[in-house]
């Protein structure tokens, strides 16, 4: 089982007495861009302080040439949840089904030896075409030792303060450290001409590997479509394992949806995520369960599809099912709006670029793509505590 | 005198035994007072000139220091030292095949001493600290700072807080005891040591009883 990620922002971000939104904005002549960064802090008597949560909010469209959103999606690189949410649908649409299919393969090595990756052989032929993805997979950042291979040739090395003693290779310490060094990050970039395999900075990362620290975890590996060839060599010296991305997909009806172009960024995450999870928002008084509402005003759907795809998931693939969903919302005249949900791994080492990623309350990194019909957009990037700022 | 008198007066015989009694008299008085008079014994003139040496000054002779310093080693200062360079290993002397033989004795001597070195054996952990003095291989294991991971060599010379290492590119090496940790091997048995409690001259090392305190972590 993969790691559980929550789907909804946890609720003490959603009921805060102050909120600090900077505001700023680049008027065009055809569409604003508006960048909303709200940053929640709870004043709460009993608390100073407590940990934040940084929730950035972009409207804008895709005909506007100047709009990120394929620099954000790729920025995302190590994804484990994709979730749909499709307004009037009782069926999935046989493209959309078959763009969800058609996710990338993986596969799970058991017990790989870190050391491997600078195998001069699989360097050659994955890393510096750029086309490989690799996490450690079952390791808990804040706890265990994580790494994490990047397409742009860099592994990242999350180590605790004694395997980072016995390593011996330079670091630097975590950026989330309190007051003692706990936590050191080893970024190593394999492209640079002084890790190139026979240099003495490559000699020593990998006789830290194999000999000081002999760091061995279970390791997703993915590649681009057609570089599958590349990753051959490797896996076939451990016990591996081809995995397809898990697809599931439920039908709602009588759905109470908000007015999505007007709601407010805290309340409209919260009910998608209630929506995702199948929690109801009728908040009635016998039962105590749950207090969630939907936002006023209200309209309510007959039927709606909500789909999730998990594993280990490349951001091509994601801007593949964005295009088609934009496509979907042009052809169908009944869909007004589209939800995509992305959800970032809780325990990785990294989440957006290079930024370092931790887990303090919780390890979210996520982002929700509201799209409607007339080519705008409503983008929310989510990170929690331990995160530096989405791109 | 009217005594006299009457002596001269009388017979012969007579006057001779009162004489006699006379002169018995006279000495027996003298003694008699000689013993009731106390003479203290310092004023007793006659028995300190003929017993006793008299000092008639206070000079002590001198002792000879420079004869008896010449059994004991001579010291040199600090600044001498440095000036001497008595501890530089000069660059020729500086290869690890020289010092590999030491080594090897060194190693031949802590298994005569402990008898085999068997886990059994009543060679505790202070034995094994005042052995380890010189001329043993040991590796850094643990440290701060990540360059020194690794580094692998014979002990040549040790510091207060200092390990000078020669490795086996014959480079000296000069690793500080402080947040490291060395692993020792000696005769299949692999000791660490941490650096932070080995802070200490070996000569003082070795009347030093090792108390656990504070923490091992770097």
């Amino acid at each position: 089982m993969l790691h559980h990620v929550p789907n909804s922002l946890p609720v003490h971000c959603v009921t805060t007495a102050t909120r600090l939104a900077a505001v700023t904005s680049r008027p065009n002549e055809d569409q604003k861009r508006i960048r909303k960064k709200l940053n929640p802090v709870k004043m709460c008597a009993d608390l100073s302080r407590t940990p934040r949560n940084l929730l950035v909010c972009e409207r804008s469209s895709f005909l506007d040439e100047k709009n990120r959103l394929s620099f954000q999606v790729e920025q995302l690189r190590f994804n484990y949840k994709v979730s749909l949410l499709l307004p009037e649908c009782g069926s999935a649409p046989s493209h959309l089904e078959s763009t969800l299919n058609s996710f990338s393969r993986f596969y799970l090595v058991k017990k790989l030896p870190i050391y491997e990756l600078l195998d001069k052989d699989f360097l050659q032929n994955a890393v510096y075409q750029g086309s490989v993805y690799g996490l450690s997979f079952g390791t808990r950042i804040d706890e265990d030792n994580c790494v994490a291979l990047m397409p742009n040739g860099r592994l990242v090395l999350s180590l605790d303060k004694d395997s980072y003693e016995m390593l011996g290779f330079e670091g630097r310490p975590s950026r989330f450290n309190h007051r003692t060094c706990s936590r050191f990050v080893v970024p190593v970039d394999l492209k640079e001409r002084s890790m190139a395999p026979g240099s003495p900075g490559y000699r020593r990362l990998l006789r830290a590997l194999s000999s000081h620290l002999k760091l061995q975890t279970d390791f997703l590996i993915s590649h681009h479509p057609g570089g599958g060839a590349s990753l051959k060599a490797l896996l076939s010296r451990y016990d591996w394992s081809e995995r397809r991305p898990e697809v599931c997909s439920r039908r709602l009806s009588d759905l109470v949806c908000p007015d999505l172009r007007s709601c407010d960024p805290h309340s409209l995450l919260e009910w998608l995520g209630a929506a995702d999870a199948d929690v109801s928002c009728e908040n009635s008084s016998s039962s105590f369960l749950s207090t969630l509402t939907c936002p006023e005003p209200t309209t309510t759907l007959a039927a709606a599809l909500s789909a999730s795809v998990s594993g280990l998931l490349l951001p091509q693939d994601v801007q593949r099912l964005v295009e088609q969903l934009r496509c979907h919302l042009q052809q169908e005249q009944t869909a007004s709006w589209a939800s995509v949900t992305v959800h970032g791994f809780a325990d990785g080492p990294v989440s957006w670029g290079d930024e370092e990623h931790g887990v303090l309350t919780g390890g979210e990194n996520f982002y929700n793509l509201l799209m409607f019909q007339d080519h705008t957009y409503r983008l929310h990037l989510a990170t929690g505590p331990q995160d530096g700022c989405p791109p | 005198h009217v005594v006299q008198k009457l002596i001269e007066s009388m017979p012969g015989r007579i006057a001779e035994v009162l004489k006699k009694r006379a002169q018995h008299s006279t000495k027996f008085t003298e003694a008699y007072l000689k013993n009731c008079i106390q003479q203290p014994t310092r004023l007793d003139v006659k028995n300190i000139v003929t017993h006793k040496a008299v000092i008639l000054g206070y000079s002590r002779p001198k002792k000879d220091k420079t004869k008896r310093n010449s059994k004991k080693a001579k010291g040199l200062s600090a600044r001498q030292k440095r000036t001497m360079k008595v501890f530089r290993i000069k660059p020729e002397h500086q290869r690890y095949e020289l010092f590999l033989p030491l080594h090897k004795l060194w190693g031949q001597y802590i298994i005569d001493l402990c008898g085999g070195l068997k886990p059994t054996s009543l060679c505790g952990e202070t034995l094994i600290l005042q052995l380890i003095t010189c001329v043993l291989i040991v590796t850094v294991v643990r440290s701060k700072c990540p360059s020194y991971v690794g580094t692998t060599g014979i002990l040549i010379q040790e510091f207060k807080h200092v390990f000078k290492i020669i490795t086996k590119e014959d480079k000296v090496k000069v690793i500080p005891k402080k947040n490291s940790v060395f692993s020792v091997e000696i005769e299949g048995f692999v000791s660490h040591i941490y650096g932070n409690k080995f802070e200490l001259r070996s000569s003082e090392r070795s009347a030093k009883k090792f108390k656990v305190k504070g923490t091992i972590d770097l």
